[in-house]
């Protein structure tokens, strides 16, 4: 970061390998789709390799290990206080010096720092943990079947594209990979492509997304034109930015502010998020692998990205409107997705829209940190040093507790809907899986994801419950869970920043009522989900699930408990920070001690206040109001696990005690808007048909008439050339020779008639 | 520069290879003749044992054992040349005598060791992978005639591929027109023959005969052409003619003669219009002698082309060498574009892998075109040779690599001719379902053919196209109107390799897209020889394209070695 020595990681051997973690699995997405076509419908290819998902596990592995052996070896390196450059190859494009031809370079590097590391941990664990889910989820499904390895192929280069997009050394190859992801979005959300809804969605998340894609290559280009460069090297290097700063640090606000603007596009922010609900039409571990593992977290990895240039004391003071917008960006997509979330009775659009207010949290969070950077003299006093590291930390930390909170919550959904829909199909139809009937989770007349349809599940799938139990609190920042470590630190941190600056009362108020309104939804939808009485019969016969789809689940329920720890090691000082010794400056067990005092008993009466609002927003109100309205006691002889027991009986409690008739409220006006996405969607498409397709329909007749015309005209013309010359070929040697000495005679005539 | 004279020890030493190709020449002869013949002394009833004839041993009368003599012959003859490459050689003179005006004969050195290595590469590769395509039908069993016969004319058929391989050295090797002649001829002769092996079909029979009938035309005016030189200079030694060149360069009588070799050459590259009889040798030709007559055979009508242009007929700054200029580059620009044009509709892969092989003959042309516009046009006087160099290490890499993407398509279509039948483009059809290895390999060729990264054909055509650019750009030139003409060259390359990558890709269409024809779904007739070389090809394309250092720097030196008697 700012200021800092770049150096080559100390021991080569990892470095080398490291490009290997881009490439596997790009070679994969070939090597699937290749053998795929090949074997499709083979026995053993289907059973034994999983349409291609084994190949694809055992690359996520490789990935998995060579990631952590990189992470490690740079934990080692920090302690000598360096960032690490590795170029893997750059190849000068001809030396045209004695020819005059410009000589420019061209390679590809990787750049570690602790942002690197942080999203390279949570992409290839959570993509690893995914592809396991998907053998269970897509593998058992009929409706699938020979056409798996086209998902494993996309889902490969899907990993691929995040993996080397966190590891690229420039923004223009983060730009590259930032593409290959968005094809592979698309791909993926129309995984389906035969059911015009997933068409239309996987559409709609591409051409959004292009929107923010245009601004971010002009910031680019801008960026360029400013530094020469895109090189991380070149333009975070001080001395290049302080030479930027002298004259256009205006240009330089404009230039990151458009590369926002694809950061909004990407992790889908107001405005450009109608593409995330949308797109929970492809398979669900789709949606766990965008919403959780890759693609949300681009945009926020590019905002934090940033950060040298905010923190940069050249450019002091000149940055802080643009972290105010980004902050009030995030702000109001975090109350604005909360409330649509509170209507939907799809239990993956509660989830997308949870996870839209998640991201707006952590661009609140980083909006702040890069405000705080950006004025505080942060180079030179410590203690402002320290309020800059731990806000920016704080929304690192969210990053990655939402990130694995909520790629546990994908895969839990996904198997309550799996199992709901066979249960469906095992009631109804009473034949084998294999009938090829089922049309995934959207028979007409039957809706396996709409929460109407379950209800009670908390004694038939424990595992999930309890994923989803602790995935929620985690989400909503229930005290010592998960999300709550880095949900309160983001929280205290806007609240910071307002006391400097009142114009940041807007966001800050807006991520505190956010808090609660969390703390509404989900709890809402687990209890609808898992609490009360099945809501018909098809709940009460749903069962257990298999596997490859609990031991994610397993997995990610202990590391969303751990996350404590991973706050006592101090994750909001190292991660943000270069130059922190890793578990040296204190104890885990101090760390802990000194966490919670800060959570719990801060000293400062200011934060302590505030701390207390937002966790009775969250774990009190919002969660007592949900349990007044919904869920209730289980069927009576069922009986959910211990530690789930106490949950449903406080919600039965609750509701005999508080219930009270919504009714009224869920027929009002707002809650029609609401229900209708706030009829931004609506306005977006009305836009779109009356002028974007106007003019789409006049450039697309130009095409067919000038473009294709020309082209067309030269396909046939090239055509009946070949057949003209081919006809010199007449078989005949006479002829031949004719022709030889015809040429002969020219070359006869030639040398005639110049000599 | 060292120099020997001819049967010296030195001589023996440097010309390792063609000695192991003429022992194994001897072999192919002598072996498949051992047999229990007796010789019985006349007047008498002693019957002395001598070894040849009668009835065959065992092993003598395999008919596999040709095959495999040849292939490790040449293999053996490939290793050590490039073993020599790999030390890094002096250039080795040979002179006919001790005597003071004896004849310079050979020159060994790293450039004609490059071409050798071509040869023998494509060769060795070709023998080994003939073994499948000309059938050995069981050893010993009951056989009609015709299976017999087959059997028979094995040793026939590997005779002729090791003295194609021994006249194509001698003609990278000589350093006189008359030795440069009889190479070759030998070699072209040795084509002729095997065009027309099969020649039970009709395609087969037809094809030689007219691939004989226009070579010797060409090869007639050709000789036409070196004995108006001899006539000039009195003299048939490159140095001579190079020295009488420089002095009097523009009389018309040697600049017809230097434009007749060039339709003598023209033919072996085939280039348009001396090329008609190509795509007909191609298809009545078994795939893998298509696929040396693509590869061996065009390396050495350029190793001839260079000899005559770049050292002969190219004295420094001599008017005369813009005129074979200027003929060089119209032949380039006419034999690239009908190539592809021709290509374009082409439905059979032989005849269309036929017309592309006339299209990179093309490319050749050109950048052989910017090398002698650097080196001898006046308005380039002066300036460094860098640029001419780069060029002509971009051609000998061409010609290197397109060994392994030019020979490995053939080799995949040897394949289905064992199956039956490759003269349509739908005999291609399913080829990814019958044996997706074999499809992936032909799509790997096909788009280094086409000159896709990563692969050896991309970086090859690069090379070529950004050596012609450097030149036509010079140093000083800043608009259109400055550069030389041979930029144009660059730029004709350009959108023939755009047109090119229609006829490439239709076939990956066709193998993994369409269904197999009717009849065929079954699998591919087997064999490891073909489908080992088919192997090596696939890789070499690959890796080469990505860690080509070491080639094009063997390449560099073999350029450099040419140039240093500039």
């Amino acid at each position: 970061m700012a200021g800092s020595t770049l150096s080559e990681i100390a021991t080569p051997e990892i470095t080398e390998l490291a490009p290997l973690i881009v490439l596997l699995p790009m070679i994969a997405f070939a090597v699937i789709l290749f053998l795929g076509r090949v074997f499709n419908g083979n026995p053993t290819w289907k059973n034994t390799v999983k349409e291609g998902g084994i190949i694809a596990l055992g690359v996520m592995g490789a990935v998995l290990v060579l990631s952590l052996l990189l992470i490690a070896d740079f934990i080692g390196s920090v302690q000598a206080g360096h960032d690490s450059v590795f170029h893997w190859f750059t190849s000068g494009v001809w030396d045209g010096t004695s020819a005059g031809v410009s000589t420019d370079k061209f390679g590809f590097g990787l750049y570690v720092d602790h942002i690197t590391v942080m999203l390279l941990f949570v992409a290839a664990f959570l993509c690893l943990l995914i592809n396991v889910f998907s053998i269970g989820y897509m593998n058992t499904d009929p409706i699938n079947d020979n056409r798996n390895h086209r998902f494993y192929a996309e889902f490969t280069l899907f990993c691929s594209g995040m993996l080397g997009m966190v590891l690229a050394d420039s923004f223009l190859w983060l730009f590259i990979f930032w593409e290959i992801m968005g094809l592979c979005s698309y791909l993926l959300i129309g995984f389906y492509y035969e059911r015009p809804s997933a068409a239309y969605a996987a559409k709609k998340a591409f051409l959004t997304t292009r929107v923010g894609d245009v601004f971010l290559m002009i910031g680019l280009v801008m960026l360029w034109d400013l530094f020469g460069s895109l090189d991380y090297t070149v333009v975070f290097d001080s001395a290049n930015i302080e030479h930027v700063a002298e004259h256009s640090a205006g240009t330089l606000q404009w230039a990151l502010g458009l590369m926002f603007i694809g950061a909004v596009g990407k992790s889908a922010q107001f405005p450009l998020h109608v593409w995330l609900p949308d797109a929970m039409e492809g398979p669900t571990p789709v949606s766990a692998l965008i919403h959780a593992a890759t693609m949300v977290n681009a945009g926020l990895y590019l905002v934090a990205r940033m950060f040298p240039f905010f923190g940069a004391e050249a450019l002091h003071g000149d940055l802080a409107d643009l972290a105010y917008i980004i902050a009030v960006v995030g702000g109001i997509t975090a109350v604005m997705a909360a409330a649509i979330a509170f209507v939907q009775m799809d239990l993956k659009k509660v989830l997308a829209y949870s996870t839209m207010s998640q991201l707006a949290y952590i661009f609140t969070g980083l909006g702040c940190a890069l405000y705080l950077a950006n004025t505080l003299d942060w180079h030179h006093n410590e203690k402002d040093h320290y309020i800059v590291i731990v806000a920016f930390g704080a929304a690192l930390f969210h990053l990655f507790n939402h990130a694995m909170a909520k790629g546990m919550l994908f895969m839990a959904s996904g198997s309550v809907i799996h199992e709901v829909h066979h249960a469906h199909h095992h009631l109804h139809h009473h034949d084998d899986h294999g009938d090829g009937h089922g049309d995934d989770h959207h028979d007409e007349e039957f809706d396996a994801q709409s929460m109407e349809n379950m209800g009670g599940l908390a004694s038939k799938m424990p595992i999930t419950a309890t994923a989803m139990l602790v995935g929620s609190a985690s989400i909503m920042g229930l005290p010592l869970i998960g999300g709550f470590w880095s949900k309160e630190g983001i929280i205290a941190n806007a609240w910071r920043v307002a006391q400097d600056d009142p114009r940041f009362l807007l966001p800050a108020m807006c991520v505190l009522i956010g808090a609660g309104m969390t703390g509404f939804y989900m709890s809402r939808m687990w209890l609808k989900t898992f609490a009360g009485k099945p809501n018909n019969e098809v709940a009460a016969h749903v069962g257990p699930t298999n596997i490859w789809i609990k031991t994610p689940l397993f997995i990610l329920t202990f590391v969303s408990l751990s996350s404590v720890f991973l706050a006592g090691m101090g994750f909001t000082h190292w991660a943000p920070d270069e130059n922190y010794a890793f578990m040296q400056e204190k104890s885990l067990v101090d760390g802990i001690i000194y966490e919670m005092q800060h959570a719990f008993a801060n000293s400062d009466a200011y934060f302590f206040i505030i701390t207390y609002i937002a966790i009775a927003m969250g774990a009190v109100a919002g969660p007592g109001l949900a349990m007044a309205l919904y869920g209730g006691k289980l069927e009576d002889g069922e009986s959910a696990k211990p530690w789930m027991t106490p949950v449903i009986s406080l919600n039965a409690w609750v509701m005999n005690r508080f219930n009270f008739d919504n009714s009224a409220f869920a027929e009002s006006t707002l809650a029609v808007a609401l229900q209708n996405r706030l009829y931004i969607d609506h306005y977006y498409d009305m836009a779109m048909v009356k002028i974007v397709a106007g003019l789409s329909n006049k450039v697309a007749q130009a095409d067919s008439d000038v473009i294709d015309g020309t082209i067309k005209t030269i396909e046939t013309g090239s055509q009946s050339l070949s057949t003209a010359v081919r006809s010199l070929t007449t078989g005949s040697a006479r002829d031949y020779i004719l022709m030889v000495a015809v040429g002969m005679l020219a070359i006869f005539m030639l040398v005639w008639g110049v000599a | 520069m060292e120099t020997t004279q001819a049967f010296s020890s030195e001589f023996y030493t440097a010309l390792l290879p063609e000695l192991m190709l003429f022992a194994g020449l001897l072999a192919l002869i002598i072996i498949p003749n051992l047999g229990k013949g007796t010789f019985r002394i006349p007047g008498t009833q002693i019957r002395l044992p001598w070894f040849m004839g009668g009835e065959r041993y065992a092993l003598t009368s395999n008919p596999h054992l040709p095959a495999w003599i040849a292939t490790i012959t040449l293999t053996g003859a490939f290793l050590a040349v490039g073993d020599s490459l790999r030390g890094g050689i002096d250039s080795l003179l040979v002179m006919s005598s001790d005597a003071d005006e004896a004849k310079e004969l050979l020159m060994i050195n790293g450039f004609s060791r490059v071409f050798e290595l071509i040869f023998f590469g494509a060769l060795a590769l070709a023998s080994f992978a003939s073994m499948n395509r000309l059938k050995v039908e069981g050893i010993g069993a009951k056989l009609d005639v015709e299976k017999l016969y087959n059997n028979r004319r094995q040793a026939d058929f590997y005779i002729l591929m090791l003295t194609c391989g021994l006249g194509m050295s001698v003609v990278a090797l000589a350093q006189d027109l008359f030795v440069l002649f009889i190479g070759l001829e030998l070699a072209s002769f040795s084509t002729y023959v095997l065009v027309a092996f099969l020649k039970e079909t009709k395609a087969g029979a037809e094809a030689g005969m007219k691939y004989f009938i226009v070579g010797s035309v060409a090869s007639g005016v050709g000789l036409y052409g070196l004995s108006m030189l001899y006539l000039w200079a009195g003299s048939l030694q490159f140095d001579v003619l190079a020295a009488t060149f420089a002095t009097s360069g523009t009389e018309p009588l040697p600049l017809i003669g230097i434009g007749f070799v060039l339709v003598g050459f023209g033919f072996k590259v085939s280039a348009a219009p001396f090329h008609f009889a190509a795509p007909d040798a191609y298809a009545g030709a078994s795939s893998p002698v298509a696929g040396v007559l693509a590869t061996a055979s065009k390396a050495m009508g350029m190793v001839g082309l260079i000899r005559m242009l770049l050292i002969v007929a190219a004295p420094e700054s001599s008017e005369g060498s813009a005129v074979w200029l200027v003929c060089l580059g119209a032949l380039a620009a006419l034999t690239m574009t009908w190539g592809n044009l021709a290509a374009l509709g082409s439905t059979n892969p032989k005849r269309m892998l036929a017309y592309s092989s006339v299209a990179h003959a093309g490319y050749m042309l050109a950048g052989l075109t910017a090398v002698g516009a650097w080196t001898w046009d006046p308005s380039f006087a002066g300036q460094e040779g860098e640029a001419a160099l780069m060029v002509l290490t971009a051609l000998l890499f061409h010609m290197v690599v397109l060994v392994a993407f030019k020979l490995g398509a053939f080799l995949v279509l040897s394949i289905l001719e064992s199956d039956g039948d490759a003269s349509r483009l739908s005999s291609l059809g399913g080829l990814a379902k019958r044996e997706p290895l074999l499809a992936f390999g032909m799509f790997i060729f096909m788009i280094s053919l086409a000159g896709v990264p990563p692969m050896a054909g991309f970086l090859s055509k690069l090379m070529v196209i950004m050596g012609i650019v450097n030149v036509g750009v010079g140093t000083g030139a800043e608009s259109l109107s400055d550069f030389h003409w041979v930029w144009w060259l660059a730029l004709l390359m350009v959108l023939n390799s755009a047109v090119s990558v229609f006829y490439y890709l239709r076939v990956a269409v066709v193998m993994f897209f369409d269904a197999p024809e009717e009849g065929r779904e079954g699998p591919l007739p087997s064999g490891w020889q073909v489908r080992t070389s088919i192997f090596a090809c696939v890789l070499v394309t690959i890796l080469v394209g990505i860690f080509g250092d070491s080639i094009l720097e063997m390449c560099r030196s073999a350029a450099e070695s040419l140039t240093t008697n500039w």
